[in-house]
């Protein structure tokens, strides 16, 4: 469990930026939670005071119901992957691992298992320095389970990695979901996330624009529409139209309707003999959605909000 | 709710940070690092090398500088080696990011940079212990007959040795703190230059008494009382040297670690 509470982070003096703005969640254990936003939105911050090692300007933040800090066994309670490489690239990933193990007396065992986990058994004792970003990535990821933690915090874990790996990434955080870890996986890509996150947390500059379930926020995001194509389009849409249904036409005999489904609107055609070349329901894309959602917010602070670090 | 173990269906493990256990990862890195090695075994090679050369080319025209000096003559060197060392140690985790692993791992801080001071000066200290013994034994080989003819059982060639062993191991940790407080490897090594060797040189050309009194008790100058058999000229005596040698080295390691402590990495 994962608890963050009007976490704020301000950088500089004269003219202070925001990086993170009153970002009130909870990231539950049992679920792979996909942490979303553009670049820039304030997620690694946010990441990083999760683990103590940027202190908030205001706010606190809990995991496993404490603050990350005064957890005796931090890496049995939180296993992370930074989007910047932690990593000295002049040691081998065998000792690299091991020098973690050592603070917390985890056994050589375990680190064998991490390294087979993350299948770099063959390279762990060649040093990070020849690793392709891929290795590099797995390497982090052998780090965070190391003490085989009950949440897991991962900065953009499929960066750098070919689809394989995408691919293990995505089981492996869905194997730990369902073993009742907490899961929180940030990411900008949606497109990733729609598949690996059950549920979403969405920021954007700093703010938290969504919490919901990848269900909902499709459901929600009020994109979907339906496509009609019929040489009666002006009769149909007259015989569409109704107070919650908006219908908007591109091209003669083309309808692009919201408010209405496909069966309603085939039924309507059906029962007034009119023709129909094509119905076509109009699912709206995750990354749609969440460009919609994200563009909004850039809007939302260019048009002269006083939002502080507006300036900048 | 309130106890951390119930959150998930995980059992507790038996696994715990403690302050023996952070010391034994410090160890760990340190001897995991090229580097480390390549540093360690120049600085120690050169302090032998030079000592040798000293030894077989002596034709009796320094008879005034002190015998442990004249064979440890190398250590001038050696001692930047070491200091780029400490350097490496804090910084080096800066420059590469490992820093966040490090402070992921003992997220209290502190204890990673005590055990990261206290690893690398007992290596130092022993590594330069051995290498003075040895360089004086095997001059002694050449300088045998010559006015410069002593036995490490000699009244105060033991603790010179061990004094300039003492010196360096203090020096190099004023650089490991100079390199936590500024966390840049080229910083560091610049602070450690300018402020320990150069400073010093250019205040005493400055034509004041108290300036000069001063600088007895600056860094560099404190360490060069250490490792005399003999009294060094304008300086002070070397128990002094060895207190105000400590008090630097705590000072700066203080505040490298009340800064840790304070700031975002």
């Amino acid at each position: 469990m994962i608890r963050a509470h009007g976490l704020t982070k301000r950088y500089g003096g004269k003219r202070p930026k925001t990086a993170v703005d009153d970002l009130t969640f909870e990231v539950r254990p049992g679920t792979v939670t996909g942490f979303l936003g553009p670049n820039g939105a304030g997620k690694s911050t946010t990441m990083r005071m999760l683990l103590g090692l940027d202190a908030p300007t205001a706010g606190r933040c809990t995991v496993g119901g404490r603050a990350y800090a005064t957890h005796s066994a931090p890496l049995t309670e939180v296993g992370a992957l930074l989007e910047a490489r932690s990593i000295h690239p002049g040691r081998s990933a065998y000792h690299h691992l091991m020098a973690l193990a050592h603070t917390h007396g985890i056994p050589r065992s375990r680190v064998r298992d991490v390294l087979d986990t993350t299948g770099l058994t063959d390279v762990a004792g060649r040093r990070v320095k020849g690793f392709s970003l891929g290795m590099g990535q797995r390497l982090g990821i052998a780090a965070a389970l190391l003490g085989d933690p009950a949440t897991l915090i991962l900065d953009e874990p499929v960066n750098g990695l070919d689809p394989e790996g995408v691919l293990w990434i995505r089981n492996l955080l869905k194997a730990q979901a369902a073993e009742g870890r907490t899961v929180l996986v940030s990411s900008h890509l949606m497109s990733e996330m729609a598949v690996t996150a059950d549920h979403l947390i969405i920021i954007g500059r700093g703010r938290l624009l969504a919490d919901t379930t990848v269900e909902r926020f499709v459901r929600d995001s009020g994109t979907g529409s339906v496509k009609v194509v019929s040489p009666a389009a002006a009769r149909l849409a007259d015989l569409l139209a109704g107070p919650t249904v908006t219908i908007t036409s591109d091209a003669p005999g083309t309808l692009d309707i919201h408010g209405t489904d496909a069966e309603h609107i085939g039924r309507t055609a059906a029962a007034h003999a009119i023709p129909l070349f094509e119905l076509t329901p109009q699912t709206a894309s995750l990354e749609q959605a969440f460009m919609d959602l994200t563009h909004d917010s850039v809007e939302y602070v260019t048009s002269g909000a006083p939002l502080e670090g507006a300036a900048a | 709710m309130t106890t951390t173990d119930t959150t998930t269906g995980v059992a507790p493990s038996p696994y715990r940070v403690t302050p023996a256990r952070v010391l034994r990862s410090e160890w760990h890195k340190l001897w995991t690092l090229r580097t480390t090695w390549i540093t360690l075994l120049t600085a120690s090679v050169l302090v032998l090398a030079i000592g040798i050369t000293m030894g077989t080319t002596y034709d009796g025209d320094d008879a005034d500088i002190d015998t442990v000096v004249f064979v440890l003559f190398g250590t001038q060197l050696s001692q930047i080696c070491l200091a780029v060392l400490g350097i490496l140690v804090t910084a080096g985790e800066y420059a590469t990011g490992m820093i966040r692993a490090s402070l992921t791992a003992v997220p209290r801080r502190v204890p990673v940079l005590w055990s990261k001071a206290a690893v690398f000066a007992g290596v130092v200290f022993v590594l330069c212990l051995v290498t003075n013994v040895v360089t004086f034994l095997v001059a002694q080989i050449w300088l045998g007959g010559t006015d410069k003819e002593l036995a490490l059982t000699d009244s105060g060639v033991f603790g010179a040795l061990a004094g300039s062993a003492a010196a360096l191991t203090l020096l190099s940790l004023i650089a490991l703190g100079l390199g936590a407080l500024l966390r840049s490897v080229p910083g560091g090594i610049g602070a450690f230059v300018g402020s320990v060797l150069i400073l010093p040189e250019v205040l005493t050309t400055l034509p004041l008494d108290a300036v000069d009194t001063a600088v007895k008790y600056f860094p560099a100058q404190a360490a060069s009382a250490l490792g005399s058999v003999t009294h060094v000229d304008n300086a002070v005596s070397p128990g002094t040297g060895l207190l105000s040698l400590t008090l630097w080295a705590a000072a700066v390691l203080a505040a490298a670690a009340l800064l840790l402590r304070r700031r975002d990495v």
